[in-house]
């Protein structure tokens, strides 16, 4: 049975549409006008136990409405979900014993207390027995490297120290399936390393199913395998992040260090071309391509280095999302006007 | 405190131009302080239990923080309903406390009170069926936010209800429209009937042995604080089903 079945799951928010100024304001007391968003459009995703899926998109596309949706916050307006086999939305305490949702731009932790207070709560809640609690609770302290700022308030921890502790609180009770949302926002390079790092020796150790949203590409390329990409509520893709690069993003990147200026300069004509830092020249070439280019220019110029790569995954996504939005875009058009 | 203070300077104000609130309803002045006195109980109990309780839940559904404890392994009205006691608004009860000894005392050397050893057990019973109501009204308030996004008259709301338990309910049954008032506030949100048996209790203010009718509506409060306590779990749940969190 999978970890995760959730079959033709849509999510329709009515939203105010209000229009500005003291007279629109008392117009709305009479009349009010909705625009329909819908956050979440019959979605269909299965999720085996021990995954760690990446769910991407743009902003508003619906990742965070489809977390909330697992997680049992909010209800649907249609469709199924079973997560370990339990509907979300029924909240059966059996069910919130076995996952947690960190959102990374929520603080779940008592704000002016030590983030020690926040574990011991939930410890009792989550029925953790009390030497089971200490191990996990040193395990993850140690692993995240803030056993000396356990009896600090929480609103005097940094931005990371605090992403840290509240993962230490999501994973008191060890869930089997973990929601993340955005966990490395706002966090500089070092802390999001850090995080990732740690989350991948967790995944590995627990076996536990996890879906992270992020619009961290670092974060997706260290811990995902599988990535699904969700634009305007639908799910626009589904594989590894290899079928993404290979599919979205018809060129290569051919970095050349060329042993003299003359080459260069022949070379510096060649359509797709990126950046000339001389005696390095960047430029773009069709993957089909790559091999008849590079032949051609090593039996004419003498090439010191060769580095051929895959455009940097921000760009594929970026170039995924706008292909996702064109195609919303020409839906919308075709649709019959009611 | 001080609104306390002014609320009996008040009625004592009031009781130097009459001797009983209603005629021949057996409010005169002590049994009138001892219904005062239940009341600062029962409102100092909501305020100290629920009141912050209640208008923080409010907060947590604008913000979207519901959503935490929504994922928590334990009943959600339970979870929002207790993480904090406003121990500042304990001292209107120790006065109320303090205005039923006193009046109670001056009561006892005016006429006979008929106590037994089950007095005061029934008066603490009935005093928490009347926290339980207004904690069932308080929720049912509280939990219109998540239809309304915000919900920021929970106080003023909370005052213009709390403005009709405050009185012995005879006073309601003189006209259309008191009588009206009475039977929403008895049948309906039973808030009269729960600050008024309390104070009966240890007032008596139509003598011992009660009347049928007393007896009757002391059954009433018990079914009453039993029936608030569920329809405010069902709107509770109902609201929750409507909840649509806030954007990250």
């Amino acid at each position: 049975m999978p970890t995760i079945e959730i079959k033709n799951l849509s999510k329709t928010y009515r939203v105010y549409q209000k229009q500005e100024g003291l007279l629109a304001s008392i117009r709305g007391l009479f009349h009010r006008e909705y625009r329909e968003v819908h956050a979440v459009n019959d979605i269909n995703l299965t999720v085996e136990e021990g995954e760690f899926v990446a769910f991407l998109g743009p902003n508003g596309a619906g990742k965070t409405t489809t977390l909330k949706l697992l997680s049992g916050v909010i209800n649907p307006d249609q469709g199924s979900v079973k997560v370990l086999g339990h509907v979300p939305w029924e909240r059966e305490n059996e069910y919130r014993r076995k996952f947690a949702l960190v959102m990374g731009q929520k603080n779940q932790l008592w704000w002016d207390l030590p983030a020690m207070e926040s574990f011991r709560l939930n410890q009792h809640i989550y029925c953790v027995p009390k030497d089971e609690f200490e191990r996990t609770r040193d395990e993850l302290c140690e692993m995240l490297n803030v056993t000396s700022l356990l009896g600090r308030p929480v609103r005097e921890l940094s931005l990371g120290e605090r992403m840290k502790m509240e993962l230490i609180a999501a994973l008191i009770h060890k869930p089997d399936v973990l929601f993340l949302d955005e966990p490395t926002i706002g966090l500089d390079v070092v802390a999001q390393h850090k995080i990732q790092e740690f989350l991948k020796a967790y995944q590995q150790e627990q076996n536990n199913t996890i879906l992270l949203t992020s619009h961290y590409m670092k974060d997706i390329e260290a811990l995902c395998k599988r990535v699904v990409i969700i634009a305007h509520g639908s799910i626009y893709h589904d594989g590894s992040l290899e079928d993404i690069v290979d599919q979205f993003s018809g060129d290569k990147i051919v970095t050349l260090q060329l042993h003299d200026d003359r080459s260069l300069e022949a070379i510096s004509k060649i359509p797709n071309l990126i950046e000339i830092d001389a005696p390095k020249i960047k430029f773009r070439v069709d993957r089909d391509g790559v091999g008849r280019v590079l032949s051609q220019i090593l039996s004419e110029h003498a090439v010191d280095d060769i580095v051929v790569e895959d455009p940097p995954l921000e760009e594929v996504i970026s170039n995924v999302f706008s292909q996702a939005e064109e195609k919303n875009r020409r839906e919308v058009e075709t649709l019959p006007n009611s | 405190m001080a609104w306390a203070g002014m609320n009996w300077g008040l009625f004592k104000i009031i009781y130097r131009h009459t001797g009983e609130i209603g005629l021949d309803s057996g409010w005169h002045e002590h049994e009138f302080f001892i219904f005062l006195g239940t009341i600062w109980i029962i409102n100092s109990l909501i305020q100290t239990l629920f009141m912050a309780n209640a208008a923080e839940f409010s907060e947590l559904i604008r913000t979207g923080n519901l959503d935490f404890a929504l994922l928590k392994p334990i009943d959600t009205q339970f979870l929002i309903s207790f993480p904090r006691i406003n121990w500042s608004q304990l001292p209107n009860g120790i006065l109320g406390v303090m205005l039923i000894a006193h009046s109670l005392s001056e009561l006892m050397q005016e006429r006979e009170i008929y106590f037994s050893v089950f007095s005061l057990p029934a008066f603490l019973f009935f005093i928490g069926c009347g926290a339980v109501v207004m904690y069932s009204v308080m929720i049912c308030l509280a939990s219109t936010s998540i239809w309304f996004g915000r919900n920021q008259n929970l106080y003023n709301f909370w005052f213009y209800i709390t403005n009709f338990y405050r009185y012995p309910m005879e006073i309601y049954q003189r006209s259309g429209v008191g009588m009206a008032l009475w039977g929403t506030f008895t049948f309906v949100v039973p808030i009269l009937v729960v600050s008024n048996i309390p104070a009966r209790i240890l007032a008596q203010p139509l003598g011992t042995p009660w009347k049928p009718w007393e007896w009757g509506l002391a059954a009433y409060a018990i079914i009453g604080s039993i029936w608030s306590l569920m329809a405010s779990r069902w709107v509770f749940k109902r609201a929750l089903k409507s909840y649509r969190s806030a954007s990250s």
